[in-house]
């Protein structure tokens, strides 16, 4: 924040440079970086070191200005040059439009002789640019930008989070919930979720060294709620930041021109299935982080009474920092509900530290938070795996271990009680443990519905089977066709397991014959959509012709209300004879039972 | 190594090492909590934290209890490097745990780089004095070899169980009153050297 220095508006464009070339080397090196990632935690570990060294070079770059180390000299001699002549010329022009321009265009300038040696970088850095620009015009956001990138250099360390790909800013900012999205974007949108009401909501910029100190926080992991509370510019900004210094837009690179086709079609009804579509295509944890950013940009617009924020002009705000147009930014927000009902966005609870004062009572909860502290848990021990060592992270693991330690205890004292319960159960029905647990969990599910019969009883009896077979006085045998556990003939639980096997088996295959059919079902009707979208095309041609022909009002009413009833009636019918079938598919099991019992 | 000020109490971090199912957990909980647990459930890592009063003066121990098993063995660096003093437990009625207190030696020589950290050897349930498979005299030659301390315990009886801890305590208490004391970094080298030539006789 040493840029921050008053000449920066005298000479707009002498950092200008200096923050556009460590853009480009920033971007060059995070790919680098992430593909070190991917081969292994090694590479990862030299690519961290490398990446260390040349940020400190890109710091003294920042620094020193114009005496940078030769090698540097050689990429960016030239357009600094012509770009401080340039400048110089147009501050003395007062004009602060021009200044802007100017500004833009030595930009643009200065990153022309780069960008033709390496080719990777040279189309993010384009795309950068254009979205640049985009913002500067709704936003004039550049000059704060252009410092943002600058200040980034000095603030970023070892492994950033920001201007990382999303699989990549997931794992190394992770929430503990199973929720995978960057807690960074979860923080964000669970303050902003709580402010949706406020007028300024995406409106207002963020001091710029407050987003600057939020974004070291993030990137070193060293944000902690408690104390650093954000506020709503803040948590709006560093949402967008963080959109928008993802290195491929989120759409991805070769889905996203799909995108914009599809919201270029003028059919809402088709739109829908379309947009489904592709975005089954994209990477589950883009989809993910779509899913979120999305519906919370929902619920803006749904306060619109308060905020003064509907669909299009969100979208105006926000669709150049998703990468995508205007119009299909409108198109994901219409139908967003649906495309994602299966995402609901959740308040995210940290997981405990030794500070917070209480620790989880019921058996549930002390489970949940156990795997929130081992997820926690196995994030640190990777990431000093991979040479990520700082004494606070030291104390932290400690700290971690030591709650998942005392959690663990608490479970057990829980699992103690209730065995000291189901013992008790077992001496007043004075039957051998195994055989009689496994009588009470089996025989409530087959009284239950059918549906939560197969699967109770598949989650159940796998369990029985191993705590029997934990057993050791108890000798059984394996029958080699069926699979199936056989207690010698003398004991007096052979029948009833048998029993409860054959059962089991029997159920599973009603289980996969009703998955079938379900199958089928759903094909059915798929195809009856495309035959109806087919028809309604032919039918408003034929309704015209028809028209005329149509019989009087009342015949109209009459005729729908005849069908309303009997449909009605053969709807109940319908319901009557499923239940009928049930009971009798139940009849055939039972029976099925008794037949194969037989066998043995 | 110095604690900070802040911190209340000193802290000191112990661990637990040695091969599996030779009582380091039962060490552990035996200390924590009184309680000697009979049935054997492998460990991953267990950490707790205590407040004792060594010497008259009131402390905080911090004990890691690690998994014995190799399967760990990842996970077990990221501890050993935050580890002021170790516990290096084997059974006295197993001689493969014995010879395997070699490797976690080592294994803790190499992430500490330090000869001198502060170690006890434990040879545990003694109260199986009957069924010992480990003569005490390579016990103790081992450790004159390393140049630690070695201790028989019971987590069965509690025999022992205390004093292990607190004399690791005081040796990592005289070990930070040391390492303060010596505030140039050649004088701790020397003493590492010195050590060194112990090891090697």
């Amino acid at each position: 924040m040493d840029f921050d220095s008053p000449e920066e508006k005298e000479f707009p464009g002498l950092y200008a440079s200096e923050a556009a070339d460590a853009k480009s080397k920033k971007s060059k090196e995070e790919s680098d970086f992430s593909e070190d990632h991917e081969h292994s935690k090694k590479d990862l570990l030299i690519g961290r070191r490398k990446d260390k060294k040349d940020k400190g070079k890109d710091r003294g770059y920042a620094a020193l200005g114009g005496e940078s180390s030769p090698e540097e000299e050689l990429d960016t001699k030239s357009p600094s040059k012509s770009k401080k002549s340039k400048t110089f010329k147009f501050t003395s022009s007062k004009s602060k439009e021009k200044r802007e321009k100017s500004r833009d265009k030595s930009e643009k300038e200065a990153k022309h002789p780069e960008e033709d040696p390496p080719p990777a970088p040279k189309a993010k850095d384009k795309k950068a640019d254009k979205k640049d620009k985009k913002d500067k015009k709704s936003k004039q956001l550049s000059q704060q930008q252009d410092e943002a990138s600058a200040a980034e250099e000095v603030l970023a360390l070892g492994y950033p989070v920001f201007g990382v790909s999303v699989s990549l800013a997931i794992e190394r900012s992770r929430c503990h919930d199973g929720v995978d999205i960057p807690l960074v974007v979860r923080d964000c949108i669970d303050y902003l979720q709580d402010h949706l009401k406020c007028e300024q909501i995406y409106k207002i910029e963020p001091i710029k060294t407050r987003l600057m100190h939020y974004k070291r926080l993030y990137n070193n992991r060293e944000h902690d709620s408690a104390v650093d509370e954000l506020n709503l510019p803040t948590a709006c900004s560093l949402l967008k930041l963080f959109l928008r210094e993802l290195p491929e837009p989120l759409l991805t690179t070769d889905l996203v021109a799909r995108f914009e086709q599809v919201a270029s079609h003028s059919k809402v009804t088709k739109q829908q299935a379309e947009l489904q579509q592709l975005l089954e295509q994209l990477p589950k944890c883009n989809r993910t982080l779509l899913a979120w950013v999305l519906l919370h940009f929902e619920a803006v617009i749904q306060q619109e009474r308060y905020n003064k924020l509907n669909a299009q002009s969100l979208a105006m705000l926000l669709s150049p920092t998703l990468q995508m147009s205007h119009r299909l930014m409108v198109a994901l927000l219409c139908h967003c509900s649906t495309l994602f009902a299966d995402v609901k966005l959740i308040k995210y609870v940290p997981p405990l530290t030794s500070a917070s004062p209480n620790f989880p009572d019921t058996r549930e909860d002390i489970q949940k938070e156990l795997s929130k502290q081992d997820s926690l848990l196995s994030q640190i021990h990777s990431e000093m795996n991979a040479g990520f060592i700082t004494k606070k992270r030291e104390e932290q693991l400690w700290e971690v271990q030591r709650i998942i330690t005392q959690l663990k205890r608490k479970l057990r004292t829980f699992e103690k009680k209730q065995e000291k319960s189901v013992d008790e159960l077992d001496n007043s029905s004075s039957a051998p443990p195994t055989v009689a647990s496994e009588d009470t969990t089996d025989s409530k599910p087959t009284v239950a519905p059918v549906d939560s019969t197969s699967n109770s009883i598949s989650l159940e009896e796998p369990k029985a089977e191993a705590r029997l077979s934990k057993q050791p006085p108890i000798e059984f045998s394996i029958d080699p066709g069926t699979g199936f556990i056989l207690l010698p003939k003398s004991n007096p639980h052979r029948e009833n397991l048998l029993r409860l096997q054959i059962e089991y088996d029997e159920l599973m295959d009603w289980q996969n014959e009703l998955k079938a059919r379900i199958v089928a079902e759903r094909k059915e009707v798929h195809r009856l959509k495309q035959l109806y979208e087919q028809q309604s095309i032919n039918s408003q041609m034929a309704a015209l012709a028809v028209e005329s022909q149509a019989p009087p009002e009342s015949d109209y009413e009459r005729i729908i209300e005849h069908y309303t009833r009997e449909n009605a009636l053969l709807e109940h019918k319908k319901n009557m004879l499923g239940m009928e079938l049930k009971e009798e598919r139940r009849a055939c099991i039972a029976l099925q039972v008794e037949l194969r019992l037989q066998q043995f | 190594m110095s604690k900070k000020p802040t911190a209340g109490p000193a802290l000191h971090k112990v661990i637990m090492v040695g091969s599996g199912g030779v009582g380091k957990s039962a060490l552990t909980l035996q200390f924590m909590y009184d309680e000697f647990v009979e049935d054997y459930e492998p460990t991953k890592a267990d950490s707790y934290r205590k407040k004792v009063v060594l010497d008259g003066e009131e402390v905080q121990i911090d004990i890691l209890d690690t998994a014995g098993q190799e399967d760990y063995a990842a996970i077990r660096d990221n501890y050993f490097r935050s580890g002021e003093g170790f516990l290096c437990v084997f059974s006295i009625t197993d001689d493969e745990s014995f010879q395997a207190t070699q490797e976690f030696r080592e294994q803790i020589l190499r992430v500490k780089n330090d000869e001198s950290i502060p170690f006890l050897l434990v040879g545990n349930k003694c109260d199986l004095n009957d069924k010992r498979k480990v003569p005490l005299s390579e016990c103790q030659l081992r450790a004159q070899q390393w140049a630690v301390p070695y201790v028989e315990t019971s987590a069965k009886t509690r025999e022992n169980v205390d004093k292990v801890f607190f004399d690791l305590m005081r040796e990592i208490r005289s070990r930070k009153t040391e390492d303060s004391k010596a505030t140039s970094g050649r004088a701790k080298d020397r003493c590492k050297k010195r050590r060194l030539k112990c090891t090697l006789l």
